[in-house]
C-alpha cells in the first residue's frame, strides 16, 4: 500500500505532462548522450541584483542567454545559499515586455506631453533631452534640472552620474532613492561616528550570543543573513533572539523574546535600556572615559513637511541637528524618567520583556548584535533612533569586536557601495565628503581635474524636495534611472503625479521595464540590466563586488552608464559653465562634457586590451577605452589613504568581494578596533577616527511623537513594507512567474478582531483611506503578518494597488527620509 | 455584488493580458477621472486603470494544491511547493515540512526527501542532520497561487539551447 | 469565621432532624422536583462553562490558545462550520464530560495561582498542556475529532491527493488516529524536540 499511493500521483503527473505536450513520451527524454561541447555551460560570478545582503551568485550562460543561477559556494556572504529571488534571477531579464527602444510621447510626429508613446531612435531621444536640458539650464540655471537614481546604480553608474550632474551641469539636484531607505542610517553614522557605514561585518553573526532586531523583518527582507542567524541560534541553545516590531512577522518564528510595540515608542524602549544600563551599574566606564563624548541634542525639530504645513510651523527648532556637550551624569539624569514601567505604559511591551532585552545589553558576558532596517530608518526620528541604538552599545563598550555589533542593514544592492560611498546624495561628494565644505570641494575639483572653485556649494534638492520642486515648477527636467518613484515615493496623488504631469516639466525615465514611473514620464529610455553590463555593487558589510558583462541587452537597450556618458557628448563647457571660470581656465573652453569628465586623461587611462577577452563590454568598446576600470580607479583615488581604501580594480574580478578599507591588499572586518583596523594606532584600543578627537558620541535625545497618529476618524495605524518574494517595486520580480504566483497582489493584513468589528472577513474588498488618498485592496486576516489590533500592514510592491497614494510624505527633519511606517488610515468596505 | 466583483476581476485580468501584447499601443479604456491624460499605454502591471484611479483588486486566489511536481527551469532551481502549506507551522518549535520531507519519513510519507545540499554547513561539510541554516524552508521554496501571471516570461531552457547546438553540429 | 461555623452547625441540625410536619409524599415529590431543578441547573451551569464566552473570559485562554485559533481553519473556513473550545477539549458523552470537568478543577487552581498568567509562562507550559490533550485524544481514538469528522463520511475524491492517500491507508486500517498527524492544527505547537524527530529544530 505504501508503495502505491505516491506512484498513482507520479503516473498522473507524467500523463498530465504528456497530454499537455500533446505527445507520447519523447524518446529524447531518456537519451542523455550529447557532445561535451553542446552540454557545456559557462559559469561566472555576479552579486545578486536584489537586497543589500550582497549574496554571491553563480550565473550560467549559454549562447548569449542566462540559463541558470544559484548561490555561489565560494561567496563568503552566502556560501552556496540564495533566497527564492536569487534562485530566480535567471528569469528577471526575460519578461516579455522588456523595453527595447526609446519611446517618446508624440502627437502628429512631434513631442507632446499629452501624446502617445512612440518608438524613437537614440538620436531623437537625446535630441529632445538635449533641447530640454539646455532650455532649462539657460532659463533657470543648474537648479532647474534634477536626476533621481538609486542604490541599484552600479558604482560606475553612480559615479558617472554624480560627475555629470555636480561637475558637469554644476547641479547638486541629484539624489538616490536610498534617501527613502538609508538616509537616516547615514545621518546616524555621521552624527555618532563622523564616518558612514557599519564598523562590524557579517562575521558577527557567527560570534554573537544574542541578536536584537529593532524594526527589521530579516526573515523576509534579508533571508540569507537570517539563515546565518538561524544557524547560530538553532545550533547553540544559549543564543537568544529578540524581535521588536510594530507587528508580528516571520522573524518572530525564531524569537525567544518577542515584543510588539506601539509605533514610535522604540525611542522610549532604547532610552529605558540606557537607563537600565546606568542604574544597574553596567556602564563600561573605562571605555566611555577613553572613547566617548556625551551631547544633548536640540528637540522639537519638526517633521520634514512643507514649511506651510501646520506641524512644521509649530516646531520650535525645525530641521535642527544642533547639540551641546554634557557628561555621563547629565545623560543619566536625562534618561532617568525612562523606567521600565513608563516604557511598558508607552510601548505596550511588558516590563519583564523589556528587562530581558536590556539584560542582553547590560550583561558584559553576552555578545550582542543589534540589527535594524526600515523600522528604524523610515522614521520621523530616524537619525535619533540610530543614535539611541549606538548609545546602548557605546555605554557598554560592546562595539567593533566580533559579536558585539550595532549593525544597520541596507535595502538596495548598492545602497552602500553606490548611493553612500560614491555620494550620489544631493549634499554629498565621494568618500563621505560634502558639497558644503570648501575643502572637500577643492579636493574633488583637483581629483576630477576641473577648474578650482567651480563646484556648487549649496546642497541640492533631496528626493522628497525634488518631487515638491517638480510640482511647484522649480525643477523642470528630471532624469530617473534605476528607480520607480511614482510607486515608491510617498503621497503619490498630492505630490508626485502633479509634478510629473505638470505641463512645464519634462520627465525622462530609464528602465528595463514599463513601470508606472515610465508611464507617467515623457521619454522612456531602454536600459540594460544586471549582467547585461559590467558593474560593481557594495553591500551592507562594506564588501565591494564586481562582475563582468555576461550577455547582451535586448534590442537597443543600453546601460545607464552608456546613457550618461553618451549624453555628456551633447554639451560644451561654454554652454554649462560660468564664463568667468572659463575665462580663467581657457584650456577647458570649447570642450564637451564628455571630454572634461570622462575622456579626461584619467578615466580613459586604461586601453581596451585590458578588458577580459572572455567577456563582452559594450560601453568600453563603444567609447574606445576600459570605461569601468577608469571610472573605478578615479573614484578610488578619493578614498585611498582616507579610511575608504579600495583595492585595484582588476583584483575585484578575481575575488568574491573585499571589505573596505583594503590596506596593503588586506580587507578590514572590524573598523575602529585596534588589531583589526589598520587605521587604529597601537595602544589605543579603539579609535573612532571619523571624529577629530577619536571619540564617538552618546546623544541625549527624548521620545517625540510621530507626525500623524490614529484618531477617531482615521482610527488605524498603517505600516507599509515588503514581502520575501518581491524586491524593489516588484518591477523585476513580478515578471518572474514563480515569484508572481507566490504573492501576486498586495493585501491589507489585519487582526481578525479588527475585521470582525468592521463586519469584514478575509478576501473582502476594502478601501484603505488616509487624508491624502485611498487604494482598493483585499483583507487578509491570516498569513505571514499578524498585526496587533489597531494596525494594518500593506506591502507596496503591487503596481495595481499603489499604497503610497495613502502614505504621508513626512520625513525625518535631519535625514529627509520618509516615514513609510506610520500614518493614520481608516478601512472601509467597498 | 459578488458576481460583479468577480466579473470586474476577470475584466481586469483580461485587459492586463491585452496590455502585455500591445506595448506602445494606446489602449482605449474608460478612465473614470482624467487627471492623468489617459489610460496606461505602456505600463503592464496595472491593467487599464489610470495612475490616479483605483480599480477592484483581483480576488485572493486559492493555493495550487494538486501535488503535481512542476518542471524546473534548471537543475539548481529550488522546486516550488505543489500543495497548500497555509496550515503548517514553521517556527523554532517545529517544522511541519520536515514531518514529510525529512529523510526519516520518506518511506512513510512518500514525499521527496530534502536533497543532499541541505545537509551542508557553511563550510561545505556534510552534517548528520539537515543544516539549521536551511531550517526555514520558505526562504527558497514557495507555494503557487492559481491564476495567470500578468506578463509572460521568455526565459529559454538550457536543454533547448543544447539541442539547438546539437542540431547545428550535425 | 465563628459565625459561619455556627450557621453551618445550625443548618446541619435542622437537616439531620426527621421531618415532623410534612408527609412522606410531599417530601418525595418535592425532593424529585428539587432534584430536577438541581439537575437541570447543574447541567445548564455546566453547559455555560462549555461556551466560548466562558472559556475566553480569562485572559490566559483569550490571549493564547483563542488568539491562535482565530487564524486557523477551525475558526473560519469555506462552509462556516466552526469549532469552539469545548468541541475539541470537552468530551460529548456525560460520564467523560464530568470526568473532564472534575479535572478542570485543577485548572481553576492554576488560574488562581497564575500558573500561566503571562505569555512566557504559557509558553513554558505549552508542551505539558499539549501533551495532556494529545494523550487524551490518542487514548480515545480522537473521539472529539470524530464527533465532526466521521471516517465513513469522508469522500476521498474530494480530498487533496496527499490527504486521500493517508486517510485511505493509515487511518482506515486503524494504524493511526487523527491526532497522530493533526497536531498543532488549532494552536501553535510547543518545541517538539524529542516528540517528533522529523520537524524538531535540533
Amino acid at each position: 500500500m505504501k508503495l502505491t499511493r505516491r506512484d498513482v500521483i507520479k503516473a498522473q503527473a507524467a500523463a498530465t505532462a504528456a497530454t499537455v505536450a500533446g505527445i507520447s513520451l519523447p524518446a529524447s527524454a531518456s537519451n542523455i548522450i550529447t557532445s561535451s561541447k553542446a552540454n557545456k555551460l559557462t559559469w561566472s560570478k555576479a552579486p545578486c541584483r536584489f537586497c543589500g545582503t550582497g549574496c554571491g551568485i553563480s550565473v550560467a550562460t549559454k549562447d548569449g542567454k542566462v540559463v541558470a543561477t544559484h548561490g555561489d559556494e565560494k561567496a563568503p556572504v552566502n556560501k552556496g545559499l540564495s533566497c527564492v529571488k536569487g534562485y530566480f534571477l535567471s528569469k528577471i531579464m526575460y519578461g516579455k515586455d522588456r523595453i527595447t527602444t526609446p519611446m517618446l510621447r508624440k502627437k502628429d510626429g512631434v513631442f507632446n506631453k499629452e501624446g502617445d508613446f512612440t518608438p524613437v531612435s537614440w538620436d531623437e531621444a537625446f535630441d529632445i533631452m538635449e533641447e530640454k536640458f539646455k532650455k532649462v539650464l539657460k532659463e533657470k540655471g543648474p537648479d532647474g534640472i534634477s536626476m533621481f537614481g538609486s542604490g541599484q546604480w552600479t558604482v560606475h553608474e553612480g559615479y558617472a552620474a554624480v560627475k555629470l550632474m555636480k561637475a558637469g551641469f554644476l547641479s547638486n539636484n541629484i539624489d538616490p532613492n536610498a534617501r527613502h531607505c538609508m538616509a537616516s542610517a547615514v545621518g546616524g553614522f555621521m552624527r555618532t561616528f563622523g564616518i558612514d557605514e557599519p564598523m562590524g561585518c557579517y562575521d558577527d553573526m557567527e560570534a554573537a550570543d544574542a541578536f536584537v532586531l529593532w524594526g527589521s523583518n530579516m526573515a523576509e527582507m534579508h533571508p540569507i543573513l537570517w539563515t546565518r542567524i538561524a544557524d547560530r541560534r538553532l545550533s547553540n541553545p544559549h543564543v537568544k533572539v529578540a524581535v521588536l516590531s510594530t507587528f508580528e512577522h516571520r522573524s518572530f518564528d525564531l524569537a525567544d523574546i518577542p515584543a510588539v510595540f506601539t509605533p514610535q515608542t522604540d525611542m522610549v524602549l532604547l532610552n529605558a535600556i540606557a537607563n537600565y544600563i546606568i542604574e544597574s551599574g553596567s556602564v563600561n566606564h573605562d571605555f566611555i572615559n577613553k572613547h566617548v563624548n556625551f551631547r544633548e541634542g536640540v528637540t522639537d525639530i519638526g517633521y520634514g513637511l512643507r514649511p506651510t504645513h501646520e506641524l512644521q510651523k509649530k516646531a520650535k527648532n525645525p530641521n535642527s541637528g544642533a547639540s551641546t556637550p554634557i557628561d555621563l551624569e547629565a545623560f543619566a539624569k536625562f534618561v532617568k524618567p525612562y523606567t521600565f514601567e513608563y516604557a511598558e505604559e508607552m510601548s505596550g511591551v511588558p516590563a519583564a520583556n523589556i528587562e530581558k532585552i536590556a539584560k542582553l545589553y547590560a550583561d558584559p558576558k553576552i555578545k550582542v548584535m543589534s540589527l535594524w532596517t526600515m523600522g528604524v530608518n523610515q522614521h520621523t526620528r530616524g537619525v535619533w533612533t540610530n543614535n539611541l541604538l549606538y548609545n546602548i552599545h557605546l555605554l557598554t563598550g560592546k562595539i567593533a569586536e566580533p559579536g558585539n555589533s550595532p549593525f544597520s542593514l541596507t535595502g538596495q544592492p548598492s545602497a552602500c557601495g553606490t548611493a553612500r560611498e560614491v555620494g550620489t546624495f544631493s549634499h554629498r561628494l565621494p568618500a563621505d565628503m560634502v558639497v558644503k565644505n570648501p575643502k572637500h570641494r577643492a579636493l574633488s575639483e583637483k581629483l576630477w581635474k576641473i577648474p578650482a572653485g567651480i563646484l556648487n556649494g549649496k546642497p541640492g534638492s533631496h528626493a522628497v524636495q525634488q518631487i515638491r520642486d517638480l510640482k511647484d515648477s522649480k525643477i523642470n527636467v528630471c532624469w530617473n534611472q534605476v528607480n520607480n518613484n511614482v510607486q515608491a515615493g510617498a503621497n503619490i496623488n498630492e505630490e508626485i503625479l502633479p509634478g510629473y504631469r505638470n505641463p512645464d516639466n519634462f520627465i525622462i525615465t530609464s528602465d528595463a521595464y514599463p513601470t508606472v514611473t515610465a508611464e507617467a514620464s515623457d521619454l522612456i529610455l531602454p536600459s540594460a540590466m544586471w549582467v547585461e553590463k559590467e558593474g560593481a555593487f557594495g553591500n551592507a558589510e562594506r564588501r565591494t563586488q564586481v562582475w563582468y558583462q555576461l550577455v547582451n541587452a535586448p534590442g537597443d537597450a543600453r546601460s545607464d552608464l552608456w546613457q550618461l556618458v553618451e549624453f555628456s557628448k551633447r554639451f560644451k563647457t561654454d554652454e554649462v559653465w560660468p564664463a568667468e571660470i572659463l575665462a580663467a581656465n581657457p584650456e577647458y573652453k570649447g570642450k564637451t562634457l564628455y571630454e572634461v569628465l570622462y575622456k579626461n586623461g584619467q578615466v580613459d587611462n586604461f586601453p581596451l586590451s585590458q578588458i577580459s577577452p572572455d567577456y563582452e563590454n559594450q560601453e568600453s568598446k563603444d567609447f574606445g577605452f576600459y570605461l569601468q576600470k577608469g571610472l573605478f580607479e578615479e573614484y578610488a583615488s578619493f578614498g585611498r589613504g582616507h579610511g575608504h581604501d579600495l583595492a585595484d580594480y582588476d583584483r575585484y574580478h578575481k575575488e568574491r568581494g573585499l571589505r573596505w578599507p583594503v590596506v596593503n591588499g588586506v580587507e578590514t572586518k572590524w573598523r575602529f578596533k585596534e588589531g583589526s583596523d589598520p587605521y587604529v594606532a597601537k595602544g589605543t584600543g579603539w579609535q573612532f577616527y571619523g571624529k577629530k578627537d577619536n571619540r564617538a558620541i552618546i546623544f541625549a535625545l527624548p521620545y517625540e511623537p510621530p507626525a500623524e497618529s490614529p484618531d477617531e476618524e482615521f482610527n488605524m495605524w498603517l505600516s507599509t513594507g515588503r514581502v520575501l518574494e518581491h524586491w524593489h517595486s516588484g518591477s523585476m520580480t513580478q515578471r518572474v512567474p514563480e515569484l508572481y504566483k507566490a504573492f501576486p497582489n498586495a493585501v491589507c493584513f489585519m487582526h481578525p478582531e479588527d475585521a470582525k468589528k468592521r463586519g469584514m472577513r478575509r478576501g473582502d474588498e476594502v478601501k484603505v483611506i488616509s487624508r491624502r488618498g485611498e487604494i482598493r485592496t483585499r483583507i487578509e486576516t491570516r498569513g505571514r503578518n499578524k498585526p496587533p489590533v489597531g494596525l494594518v500592514f500593506v506591502p507596496w510592491f503591487d503596481a495595481s494597488q499603489l499604497i503610497n497614494k495613502v502614505t504621508l510624505d513626512a520625513t525625518d527633519p535631519l535625514s529627509k527620509q520618509t516615514d513609510y511606517k506610520k500614518c493614520a488610515v481608516k478601512i472601509e468596505k467597498v | 455584488m459578488k458576481a460583479l466583483t468577480i466579473k470586474n476581476a476577470m475584466t481586469f485580468a483580461m485587459t492586463a493580458v491585452l496590455a502585455i501584447s500591445s506595448i506602445a499601443l494606446p489602449l482605449t479604456a474608460s478612465a473614470e477621472e482624467k487627471v492623468i491624460d489617459n489610460a496606461p499605454q505602456v505600463s503592464t502591471l496595472r491593467g487599464t486603470a489610470p495612475l490616479n484611479a483605483e480599480v477592484t483588486p483581483p480576488i485572493i486566489e486559492m493555493v495550487e494544491n494538486n501535488d503535481l511536481k512542476r518542471q524546473r527551469d534548471y537543475p539548481q532551481q529550488p522546486p516550488t511547493i505543489p500543495h497548500d502549506i497555509s496550515k503548517y507551522q514553521l517556527d523554532k518549535n517545529f517544522n511541519k515540512c520536515m514531518d514529510c520531507h525529512s529523510r526519516k519519513f520518506a518511506d512513510e510519507a512518500q514525499a521527496p526527501a530534502v536533497s543532499v545540499t541541505h545537509y551542508m554547513n557553511r563550510d561545505g561539510d556534510f552534517l548528520g542532520e539537515v543544516s539549521p541554516r536551511r531550517y526555514f524552508c520558505t526562504q527558497c521554496h514557495v507555494h503557487q497561487l492559481e491564476g495567470k501571471p500578468l506578463v509572460e516570461n521568455e526565459f529559454v531552457d538550457m536543454e533547448k539551447l543544447i539541442r539547438q547546438s546539437h542540431k547545428q553540429a550535425k | 469565621m465563628n459565625k459561619i461555623i455556627h450557621l453551618l452547625k445550625l443548618g446541619w441540625t435542622i437537616l439531620s432532624k426527621p421531618a415532623v410536619h410534612l408527609s412522606l409524599g410531599f417530601l418525595t415529590i418535592s425532593g424529585f422536583i428539587a432534584g430536577v431543578i438541581f439537575w437541570g441547573g447543574f447541567n445548564t451551569a455546566m453547559e455555560l462553562t462549555n461556551t466560548e464566552e466562558f472559556c475566553t473570559s480569562c485572559h490566559e485562554m483569550r490571549d493564547n490558545p483563542f488568539m491562535e485559533l482565530q487564524t486557523t481553519i477551525h475558526y473560519s473556513n469555506r462552509s462556516g462550520v466552526r469549532a469552539i473550545c469545548s468541541d475539541c477539549h470537552v468530551p460529548h458523552n456525560w460520564t467523560d464530560k464530568i470526568a473532564r470537568k472534575m479535572q478542570a478543577s485543577k485548572e481553576v487552581w492554576g488560574k488562581i495561582f497564575g500558573t500561566i498568567d503571562t505569555r512566557e509562562k504559557f509558553e513554558a507550559h505549552r508542551l505539558q498542556l499539549a501533551q495532556n490533550e494529545w494523550t487524551r485524544l490518542k487514548a480515545n481514538d480522537s473521539l472529539e475529532c470524530r464527533n465532526c469528522h466521521q471516517f465513513d463520511s469522508m469522500d476521498f475524491t474530494r480530498q487533496s491527493k496527499r490527504a486521500a492517500a493517508q486517510h485511505s491507508s493509515a487511518l482506515a486500517s486503524g494504524e493511526k488516529t487523527c491526532i497522530d498527524c493533526h497536531k498543532g492544527i488549532a494552536h501553535k505547537l510547543p518545541n517538539m524536540e524529542g516528540v517528533r524527530e522529523g520537524g524538531s529544530p535540533h
